[in-house]
C-alpha cells in the first residue's frame, strides 16, 4: 500500500507554517517569547506546556497543529497505531547546557531540568498528551536524512503502525528549526518518498 | 533468519566478553564505593572502569570495541556498503563536547574504519540498546543492509551522577534490584557490541537467532514508570505474538531491574499480566550498575554468553522479595539449558522495548 505525507508543519525562529502556508509569525512587540506566542495561537490548554524544555514545546506545538488540521480525526487510529520517528543533530544539547549551569553556576543540580536532558523526552510528552502507546524512535544524525525516515517508517508501517508522525527538531542558538510530518495510507497527499520528503523539509 | 553474536564487553569487570562472564560466574561485582564522587563530594557507589581517563573516553571505548569485535567476525564486512554501524547511547561524548556530543565519534569511526555509511545514533534513554538491536534486525529483514554492528556505550560523568542524585534516585548501597530493601540505582559505565547479520559465516563463533521485538510508550509520565506496566506489557505481548513464542517456551528473562522502588514494582506487575512470573528472571545491574544507553546491548551480550555456557546467572543484590507480585528471581548461579531468552528494557520518556534470542 502506498503511503502519503498528508500534513506537515514547519517552525523556524520567526515563522510557523502548515502545509506550506504561514500560520503565524513572530510578534517582536510581544512580551511573550516565540513559543509561548505559538502556544496562545494554538488555543490549546495544556498547563504542562510551561514546564517543558524547548525541544518538547516545539514537538508538542507542531504535532498539535498537524492534528488540528487533519482531515479525519487521528483518534480513529487505535492508541498504538501512530508511531513517532524523531531525529535531530544536537540531541538535547540546549537542555544539557542549562542543567550543567544549574550545578556549575547555581550549585544546585535541577531535577526539573535534568529530566529533559534526553532527546526522546519530546516523544514522551507527545505520547502523554495524546495517550499514544505506539513505537518511538529518536536518532541523532549529522544532518536531515530523508532516507532514514523513509526506511525506518516503512519498516514500522509494514508492521503494526498505521501512521507515522516524523520530526526533525533542532534548537540552534536558542532558535527552533522544526519540520514535523504525518505519514499514512491515504487517498491523497504527497507520496512518501525520499525526494518528496527532502523537498518538503526545506532543509538543504 | 537474522543472527546475533560476536558479543563483546568492556566493563569494570574486564575488557572482553569471556572475562566479564567469568567474573559474573564468580559473583564479582563491578560496583565500588567512590569517595567524593557525588555532588558536594559525597561518597557514592559507582561501577567505574578502572583507570579510564574521562577525556575522549566515550570515543576511545568505541574504537577499542570495534577493534576487538573485528577479531570475532569476518572483518572485511566492516567497510562494506552492506554494513551499517548503530550506536546506542544517551549522552555520548558530552564530557568533551556538550554542544555536539556525537560529532567526534562519527568522525573517528568513519575515518578509522573506512565505514561506507555514517553511523546512526539511537538515543532513547534506557531502552536505546534493545531498540538498536531490534532496528538492526529489522533493517536487515527489510533488505537495507546485510550486517549491522550495534555498539552500546555510556560513561559515568558528573552530569549524569548529579542528575540522578537530584532526583534522589541513587541507592546508598550497591543497587538491589527487586529486593524489598532497594533504594535506587547505582550508575555504571560500559561499552558492549554485537553483530547482527543475515549470514552465519561472518561470525567466528556460533551465532544465535535474533527474534526482533517491538517498543511501546507508557503514555504516562516522562520520568516515572507506569503503575500498571502498560507499555512493557504491550511491548512484550506483541514481541511474543509477532514471533509466535509462548510464555512457556521462555527459559529466562533478562529484566531491566534498575533497583528503584517504582521501576521494579512496575516490571513485576507487567510480568504478572503477561503470565511470566514463573520464568527465571534477573537483573544484571547488581554487577554492572545501570549503564543507561549501553545497558540493552551489554545485557543482551551477557545473555548470549549465558547461552554459550548454559549457565543462569543469579540476580546480585537480591535477598528478600520486594515487589507486590512475586517473581522467580534467580538466587543461585547454576547450569541450565537456555534455548529462548527474553530481554526487556524500560526508561525515561515512557519507553519500553523487548527482544528474543534463541538457540
Amino acid at each position: 500500500m502506498k503511503n502519503f505525507i498528508t500534513t506537515y508543519c514547519h517552525i523556524s525562529g520567526d515563522t510557523c507554517s502548515l502545509n506550506g502556508k504561514v500560520l503565524a509569525t513572530l510578534d517582536t512587540s510581544s512580551e511573550d517569547g516565540w513559543l509561548k506566542q505559538l502556544y496562545r495561537y494554538s488555543r490549546q490548554t495544556y498547563p504542562k506546556f510551561y514546564k517543558m524544555d524547548m525541544l518538547s514545546q516545539i514537538g508538542y506545538l507542531a504535532s498539535g497543529f498537524i492534528k488540528s488540521n487533519h482531515v479525519t480525526e487521528l483518534s480513529e487510529y487505535a492508541d498504538d497505531e501512530i508511531a513517532l520517528v524523531f531525529a535531530n543533530r544536537f540531541s538535547s544539547a540546549e537542555s544539557d547546557i542549562r542543567f550543567q549551569k544549574s550545578y556549575q553556576e547555581q550549585k544546585a543540580p535541577s531535577p526539573a531540568m535534568f529530566v529533559y536532558t534526553l532527546p526522546n523526552i519530546v516523544m514522551g510528552e507527545i505520547a502523554i498528551a495524546n495517550k499514544w502507546y505506539g513505537e518511538n524512535m529518536f536518532a541523532v544524525l549529522p544532518k536531515f536524512d530523508a532516507d532514514w525516515y523513509v526506511n525506518y517508517s516503512q519498516i514500522l508501517l509494514q508492521a503494526d503502525a498505521k501512521a507515522v508522525l516524523g520530526g526533525w527538531i533542532n534548537i540552534s542558538e536558542e532558535k527552533p528549526e522544526a519540520f514535523v510530518f504525518l505519514v499514512e495510507a491515504a487517498e491523497s497527499g504527497v507520496e512518501f518518498s525520499t525526494d518528496n520528503l527532502h523537498s518538503l523539509s526545506g532543509i538543504d | 533468519m537474522i543472527y546475533i553474536g560476536a558479543e563483546e564487553i568492556i566493563s569494570p569487570l574486564g575488557t572482553n566478553a569471556e572475562v566479564n562472564f567469568s567474573a559474573l560466574k564468580a559473583d564479582v561485582s563491578g560496583i565500588s564505593l567512590m569517595p567524593g564522587a557525588g555532588f558536594n563530594h559525597t561518597d557514592l557507589h559507582l561501577a567505574k572502569i578502572k583507570d579510564l581517563d574521562p577525556a575522549q573516553s566515550f570515543e576511545k571505548l568505541i574504537v577499542t570495541i570495534m577493534n576487538s569485535l573485528s577479531e570475532r567476525i569476518d572483518n572485511s564486512i566492516i567497510r562494506s556498503d552492506r554494513t551499517l554501524v548503530i550506536l546506542s547511547s544517551t549522552k555520548g561524548g558530552l564530557y568533551d563536547d556538550i554542544q555536539d556530543p556525537f560529532r567526534a565519534v562519527n568522525e573517528i569511526l568513519i575515518s578509522g574504519f573506512q565505514l561506507a555509511h555514517v553511523p546512526v545514533v539511537i538515543s532513547n534513554a534506557c531502552i536505546s540498546g534493545v531498540l538498536a538491536i531490534n532496528t538492526a534486525g529489522n533493517m536487515i529483514k527489510a533488505g537495507l543492509y546485510e550486517h549491522v554492528i550495534v555498539i552500546g556505550c555510556d560513561v559515568v560523568t558528573d552530569f549524569v551522577v548529579y542528575g540522578f542524585q537530584s532526583l534522589f534516585a541513587i541507592s546508598n548501597q550497591p543497587c538491589m534490584p527487586f529486593d524489598q530493601n532497594r533504594t535506587g540505582v547505582t550508575l555504571g559505565e560500559a561499552c558492549s557490541a554485537v553483530l547482527v547479520s543475515n549470514t552465519t559465516s561472518v561470525f567466528k563463533q556460533k551465532p544465535y537467532s535474533l527474534l526482533t521485538g517491538t517498543s511501546a510508550n507508557d503514555a504516562n509520565h516522562i520520568s516515572g514508570p507506569s503503575r500498571t506496566g502498560e507499555g512493557l506489557y504491550r511491548s512484550v505481548k506483541r514481541t511474543l505474538e509477532k514471533n509466535a513464542v509462548q510464555a512457556e517456551e521462555i527459559d529466562f528473562i533478562s529484566a531491566h531491574g534498575t533497583g528503584t522502588l517504582y521501576n521494579d514494582e512496575m516490571e513485576s506487575i507487567a510480568m504478572d499480566r503477561l503470565g511470566l512470573t514463573a520464568v527465571p528472571l534477573n537483573s544484571f545491574k547488581g554487577y554492572f550498575g545501570h549503564t543507561l544507553g549501553a545497558a540493552g546491548v551489554l545485557e543482551t551480550a551477557v545473555c548470549l554468553q549465558m547461552m554459550r555456557h548454559s549457565t543462569l546467572i543469579k540476580s546480585r543484590g537480591f535477598t528478600d522479595p520486594g515487589t507486590s507480585v512475586p517473581l522467580h528471581i534467580v538466587t543461585e548461579t547454576k547450569s541450565a539449558p537456555l534455548k529462548t531468552i527474553l530481554k526487556t528494557a524500560s526508561g525515561f520518556g515512557g519507553g519500553n522495548a523487548s527482544l528474543l534470542i534463541r538457540e
